[in-house]
């Protein structure tokens, strides 16, 4: 905790339940991330609007979006964004479905928070190699 | 016939609600078969004994009728014969006292030349007298002297003079033989008066007669006068000349004799004469055709009876057995839906508890977090030491409700199955590479028996594993230390089997039909949540599969759980 030093990595959460997003915002932010929240579903799709989060943790059970939605809407309007999924169900199934709608990883609550930031680094890391990959495919 | 559909019908149900109510009862089962072997029994043995108590009856009737018949004509017949008798002897007399003869035979010695002449051919002839019209014996030829003996009182001479002819009852007379008179009347036409000619005939004559006829036709056959006197000795009845005590009417009659046989008696009046003859027989003359009849009836009722008690108990055991077999397959297969419904729900009730407890969780396990974070960065303050050790207890015991909500939410996995070609022994090795560890460290040797040409099935990778992983923790669980695993697998029956046996302490038998229950545990508090065995059940039946469990205490477990080749039968549920 005490070397955390981290880039700004712009972290959205969006999770109904305010708390837990509240706190791991919080605790995110404290380890030097640039975390915000939306509390559901269009929430969370009009923040990536106005502000693309380099990536967003996604709770799959909201109340108006699920996150299934919310993954399906990504897909087509922001294909680079990586995602993890952030799951109540404690089945590794939801997160696969996940997975197959473009989610980089995902894991599931409650959440150790060293682990959600190693995977957040590693999604970070992927995307931009991802998108390198993309980049040079465009090239070719 | 009427009662039996009702009874079935009230029997019937009680066993099937009783088989629903989990527990075959034995004892309603052989209730049934009872009833419905006596029913059979009743409805196949009912027409013969009807029969056979029909042709009994008939046959003993026709019986006594023909005997009967035979016995009036035989009645009949002895009457004609004893009458034929009499009428010879009585034709003789009447012969001899033809109208004319009166002074003939009362003058000189022509009445003993005539008596002479009739004795030479009739040797019963006792005596002969001629009596005039006032009743006065005028010429008498026999052993006694009776001329001018006064009849005129007497109430046969009466008789004579008013019928013409007269025959005495048997009687001993004078003599102290045994005797009977023939007297006819005959109107002189010469001296215009009425004479008698009185015969005495030594009754031996009938007796003997009687004896003859008796011979061939009954049991005993005599003569009675009409004061019932006994005319001819009788067997049973007595001699003669004493009184017949046995009542005997006239006509045929059915009575017991002094022995307790059924007899027959039959009585006719010999035609004029004082007497009437007395057949008695012994009733069935035609005996041995009647026990003969009896026996064969018998026999064919019995034989009757045994086929069918064989073919009626052999039916309704096959029967009871059918139907019992039928009712315990559809009890099995009550109670095997009962358990999978039990489950179920017990699972879905887990899974929605389990999710409502994951959401609060989460947060109470990011506010420690949050809580830890906030005091490492926060310079010393009172009791910071104790309020870093309440936390790190927090983070442990939400480590351990973590554990549990996460089985608790494997029940909710609606997964669907993702199928692909594997072969089982694959699996199994990598599932034995993960426990390669916890097997040394606990001295536990594996034994794997692995079919080498075990077909590929259809099936899902990631749940077999957890499968085994499952059934084999639990073993090493049930072993401890030191013990011995062995994992089988053979093709049965176009379905792949794994067996995996352990020699560990095995599972009492009162708790091993509920080992698959949920949160049904035998490890101390906090070291199992009871879910691993019943998550392995649901998942093996979502693979079509099947589980089941053997255990003897002391001796170990052993689970097998069957694969279908083809993935056609996953329960989509």
């Amino acid at each position: 905790m005490t070397t955390i030093e981290r880039n700004n990595l712009k972290v959205l959460i969006a999770d109904d339940e305010v708390e837990f997003a509240s706190t791991i915002v919080t605790r995110l932010n404290l380890r030097k991330f640039a975390a915000t929240m939306a509390n559901s579903g269009k929430e969370a799709l009009a923040a990536i609007e106005q502000d693309p989060p380099d990536v967003l943790l996604l709770d799959l059970k909201m109340p108006d979006l699920d996150g299934l939605e919310v993954l399906a809407s990504l897909k087509e309007n922001h294909p680079g964004l990586a995602v993890i999924i952030l799951t109540g169900h404690g089945s590794f199934e939801a997160g696969r479905q996940g997975m197959e709608l473009g989610a980089f990883d995902y894991i599931m609550k409650p959440v150790d928070l060293n682990l959600l930031i190693s995977k957040i680094e590693d999604a970070f890391q992927s995307k931009g190699k991802q998108s390198e990959k993309t980049d040079g495919k465009s090239a070719v | 016939m009427n009662a039996l559909p009702g009874f079935l019908h009230k029997i019937l149900p009680d066993t099937f609600k009783d088989s629903i109510n989990f527990g075959l009862h034995r004892r309603s089962y052989s209730q049934f078969r009872l009833l419905l072997f006596l029913v059979m029994i009743a409805i196949a043995m009912g027409p013969v004994i009807m029969t056979a108590g029909l042709g009994y009856y008939n046959y003993k009737d026709l019986l006594q009728k023909e005997e009967r018949g035979q016995l009036e004509a035989r009645l009949t017949g002895s009457s004609h014969a004893i009458e034929a008798l009499i009428d010879s002897l009585k034709s003789v007399v009447v012969f001899v006292a033809r109208k004319n003869r009166y002074v003939e035979l009362t003058t000189g010695k022509n009445l003993e030349e005539l008596f002479a002449r009739i004795k030479r051919q009739y040797e019963y002839f006792a005596d002969l007298g001629v009596i005039n019209q006032s009743g006065i014996q005028q010429t008498y030829w026999g052993p006694y002297d009776l001329e001018g003996t006064d009849y005129s009182k007497e109430e046969w001479f009466k008789e004579v003079i008013d019928k013409g002819v007269y025959i005495s009852h048997v009687y001993t007379g004078y003599r102290h033989v045994p005797h009977f008179a023939i007297a006819v009347a005959n109107h002189d036409p010469t001296t215009k008066k009425t004479w008698v000619l009185r015969a005495t005939i030594d009754a031996v004559t009938l007796q003997n007669f009687v004896n003859t006829i008796k011979t061939n036709a009954s049991d005993d056959l005599f003569l009675v006068d009409d004061a019932g006197y006994l005319q001819t000795s009788s067997e049973n009845y007595g001699q003669n000349l004493t009184q017949l005590v046995a009542d005997i009417k006239p006509g045929l009659q059915q009575g017991v004799s002094k022995e307790g046989e059924n007899i027959f008696y039959a009585k006719g009046k010999i035609k004029n004469t004082p007497w009437s003859v007395i057949l008695v027989e012994k009733r069935y003359v035609h005996h041995q055709d009647w026990v003969t009849f009896r026996s064969r009836l018998l026999i064919i009722v019995i034989a009757c009876l045994v086929i069918n008690l064989l073919v009626v108990y052999g039916l309704v055991t096959m029967l009871t057995n059918l139907i019992r077999k039928a009712d315990e397959m559809q009890l099995t297969m009550l109670q095997e839906a009962e358990h999978t419904d039990k489950l179920a729900s017990i699972g879905r009730l887990a899974a929605g508890v389990g999710h409502e407890i994951n959401n609060p969780l989460a947060i109470i396990n990011q506010k420690t977090g949050l809580a830890e974070d906030l005091i490492l960065i926060s310079p010393d303050f009172e009791h910071k030491k104790a309020i870093e050790g309440c936390l790190k207890v927090i983070d442990q015991s939400v480590e351990r409700c973590k554990a549990i909500t996460h089985r608790l939410l494997g029940f909710a996995r609606r997964a669907d199955v993702h199928d692909e070609v594997l072969q089982v022994n694959d699996v199994i090795k990598e599932v034995m590479q993960f426990l390669e560890n916890s097997l040394m460290h606990s001295r536990i040797r594996l034994e794997l028996q692995l079919q080498e040409d075990l077909p590929l099935i259809t099936s899902d990778h990631l749940q077999l594993q957890q499968i085994f992983l499952n059934i084999i923790n639990n073993a090493i669980d049930a072993i401890g230390k030191d013990g011995l695993v062995n994992i089988m697998t053979h093709l049965v029956a176009g379905e792949v089997r794994v067996v995996i046996q352990d020699n560990g302490s095995g599972i009492d038998s009162e708790i091993l039909p509920h080992i698959f229950e949920p949160f049904f545990t035998t490890k101390e508090t906090g070291k199992g949540t009871g879910l691993g065995l019943s998550i392995t059940y649901g998942l093996v039946k979502k693979l079509g599969g099947d589980i089941t469990v053997r255990s003897h205490v002391g001796q170990g477990t052993a689970f097998t759980i069957t694969l279908p080749i083809h993935s056609e039968e996953h329960d989509n549920n």
